[in-house]
């Protein structure tokens, strides 16, 4: 059975996605992205087209190297597609300029990773600040209030390299969610954690995604897996889409 | 934020800011030297120059020239025609008369110095010293003294017909020292009292020196004046300045003989003293500009030379230091940052580098001029008074300042560029990838 058949299979099975491609937050046909190696081209990411429906939770699987990360840049608009046509909230990504990326990726883009990325010489507080500064203006309060959410109201003045792992990546957290963006991208976010912290951090994300966020997340872990709505299976930059348990899209906005 | 993110990532790194601020800071140090010498001191000499230094030369007509009767000289060129020194007052009579800061008559002459056992022969000079001229409220005090403030000299000038200082090279030949009584003879005798000895930088220095009068009356030649030489504020000379007013319509001459030209003063000299010529003197203003031109020649090639390191220290210090932080790029672009916004963080970090090392470079750099200033070029052709006299705290151009804040963040900047071009030419997903 070839990837592309797969594919076409698990989109007849999913009405939403070709019923109201209006809800398509993200809909991907054909996409590839590949690097030019020294003398040969790494093929990161082939041919790969599915849709993810605002609201939804996606988990994205996958063995190391298999792309997983590339997908989620491009979706993230940090990274363009080599062939293929990427589009989100229903805007062709290859049609907008670096500048028009910058700023929907500002507006529409949170992204939480797995090394946390927190600028170390600044406070808890000025990290989620500075994805303020530069979506538009900074609000101490309103840092404050994220950081609150995330349980850490009591340590935004601390530096990351003060925080614990847990803590770190709920700062990414606030960070993530401060200017509210409807689309949050999560590559490996309890990669780095245990399990206590890996447990606070799924709870998060199901509070975001029950805030109507729309959930991608990369994961090895199959117990975080299992909290998606949905599965995409990456195997050597192939992508395999599955309905991963109970209702296949829930639309919640 | 903007202010936080700048300030929090300017103190990290110290180690290759330092490097590259130390790498501005000479650059502008050199600057800042070569501008404060070209302008302060360039400045001061023409100041001095034209307060204080003859730039127009007095003397008699026949002494220029000679006489020849049959192929015979009968006006040697060392002969004795004079200038009255009763017909000086006239200078202050003239158009440009307010114009005439000093004058300074001489009258050399050959004296011997009496011994009990014999006699040496020694040279003179017959000066004014803090002599009045002119009359009424428009009265100047001037001579020797006063147009060559640059004499150094050791006791005090000849308040009396029997005083003279005596030229320190003369003084350490005769081993005459100030207080020693000296007789001599020319034409007439005199007992001479050594008030003081000068150093002149000349050849007065080999040179005894008299009040006029008593030079008049030792070569008995009263009222006599040889060369005077006279400093007098003027236009500096352009082509009009040097044409033949004789040559020029009434109108044209009008306007000539109305400009503060050295020449068109000179002219009105000639006017006012019978059987007078009168000349520019350009010399001191070519050996003045030719070291000048020498100095700034040199400093502006180690200035170039400074600033062309300073920029590529500061860019090898920023591109290590970007790589560093390439990781913070890739992070604030998922944040949505743009790469303007990117780069005027960076371009503002090492601006403000730049703005403390120019600061301190203005700082050095004045420093430098001044100790440059008065080891370096002193005895070197540059008149000393420009240089000797200038006060620490005048050394400081506060002009100087921006020009040389902006050339720090010019070099700050043209450094940076390179490294802060390649870093948001890194692919942000690439750099927050490898971070892992
Ligand atoms: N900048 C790059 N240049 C060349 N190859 C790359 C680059 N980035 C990723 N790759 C390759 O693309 C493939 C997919 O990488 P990635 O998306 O990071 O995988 P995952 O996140 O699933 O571990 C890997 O084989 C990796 O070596
Ligand atoms: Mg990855």
């Amino acid at each position: 059975m070839s990837e592309a058949k797969v594919v076409a299979e698990i989109k007849s099975d999913w009405p939403a996605n070709t019923t109201r491609p209006d809800c398509a937050v993200i809909s991907l046909e054909g996409v590839c992205r590949e690097y030019a190696g020294r003398g040969d081209v790494v093929r990161a990411l082939e041919d790969a087209t599915f849709s993810i429906v605002a609201g939804e939770w996606v988990a994205i699987t996958g063995p190391s190297g298999s792309g997983k990360s590339t997908l989620v840049n491009m979706l993230g608009c940090l990274d363009r597609p080599t062939r293929g046509e990427l589009k989100i909230d229903n805007v062709d990504v290859a049609s907008m300029s670096s500048t028009e990326l910058d700023r929907f990726r500002a507006e529409k883009i949170g992204f939480i990773f797995q090394q946390f990325h927190l600028i170390p010489y600044l406070s808890a507080v000025e990290n989620v600040m500075l994805a303020q500064y530069f979506h538009s203006m900074t609000d101490e309060k309103e840092a404050k209030a994220a950081l609150d959410r995330v349980g850490l109201g009591h340590r935004t003045g601390h530096l990351p390299s003060e925080l614990s792992g847990g803590e770190q990546q709920r700062v990414c957290i606030a960070r993530a969610l401060i200017n509210n963006p409807p689309i949050l991208l999560a590559d490996e976010p309890t990669g780095n954690l245990d399990a206590a912290n890996q447990a606070i951090v799924a709870d998060l994300l199901k509070d975001l995604h029950r805030n109507g966020h729309t959930v991608v997340m990369v994961t090895h872990d199959p117990e975080m897996a299992t909290l998606a709505q949905r599965r995409i299976a990456l195997s050597h930059g192939k992508v395999f889409c599955h309905p991963v348990g109970g209702p296949i899209v829930t639309l919640r906005r | 934020m903007f202010l936080r993110l700048l300030w929090e990532s300017f103190v990290r790194q110290r180690r290759r800011k330092l490097l590259a601020g130390i790498a501005i800071l000479f650059g502008t140090t050199a600057v800042t030297a070569m501008l404060a010498l070209a302008t302060t001191i360039g400045d001061r000499i023409h100041k001095e120059l034209a307060v204080y230094g003859a730039n127009i030369v007095v003397y008699p007509k026949a002494e220029q020239l000679a006489v020849k009767v049959g192929g015979v000289d009968i006006k040697p060129a060392t002969g004795n025609a004079y200038l009255k020194e009763s017909d000086l007052s006239k200078l202050k009579t003239i158009f440009w008369a307010n114009n005439i800061n000093g004058i300074s008559p001489e009258l050399p002459l050959q004296l011997k110095h009496v011994f009990p056992d014999g006699t040496t022969p020694i040279s003179a000079v017959g000066l004014w010293f803090h002599h009045p001229l002119g009359s009424g409220a428009a009265t100047i005090t001037t001579g020797a003294s006063e147009l060559h403030p640059s004499w150094k000299l050791n006791g005090s000038w000849p308040t009396s017909k029997e005083e003279a200082v005596i030229g320190s090279s003369l003084s350490n030949r005769l081993n005459l020292r100030t207080g020693d009584n000296l007789p001599v003879i020319a034409a007439n005798t005199q007992n001479l009292h050594i008030t003081g000895t000068v150093s002149t930088g000349d050849e007065n220095d080999e040179k005894l020196l008299l009040p006029l009068a008593t030079a008049q009356f030792l070569n008995n030649t009263p009222d006599a004046v040889s060369r005077v030489e006279v400093s007098a504020r003027t236009k500096p000379e352009d082509s009009f300045a040097r044409t033949d007013p004789d040559t020029l319509s009434p109108k044209q001459r009008e306007i000539w003989y109305c400009r503060p030209y050295a020449n068109s003063i000179s002219y009105q000299i000639r006017e006012v003293i019978p059987g007078a010529a009168a000349e520019q003197i350009r010399k001191v203003e070519q050996t003045e500009g030719t070291v000048l031109a020498r100095i700034s020649g040199l400093m502006w090639l180690i200035s170039i030379a400074a600033l062309l390191a300073a920029s590529f220290a500061v860019s090898a210090a920023m591109a290590t230091a970007i790589l560093e932080r390439r990781g913070e790029i890739g992070l604030m672009r998922s944040l949505g940052a743009s790469k303007a916004s990117i780069a005027l963080l960076f371009y503002a970090e090492s601006g403000l580098l730049a703005l403390f090392a120019g600061v301190l470079g203005y700082l050095f750099g004045s420093g430098l001029a001044a100790w440059l200033g008065a080891h370096i070029f002193a005895g070197s052709g540059v008149p000393a008074i420009a240089v000797s006299t200038l006060p620490a705290t005048s050394i400081f151009i506060p002009v100087l300042l921006p020009v040389v804040v902006a050339t720090a963040l010019i070099v700050a900047i043209a450094g940076s560029t390179p490294s802060i071009r390649s870093a948001l030419k890194m692919d942000p997903s690439s750099v927050l990838r490898a971070n892992a």
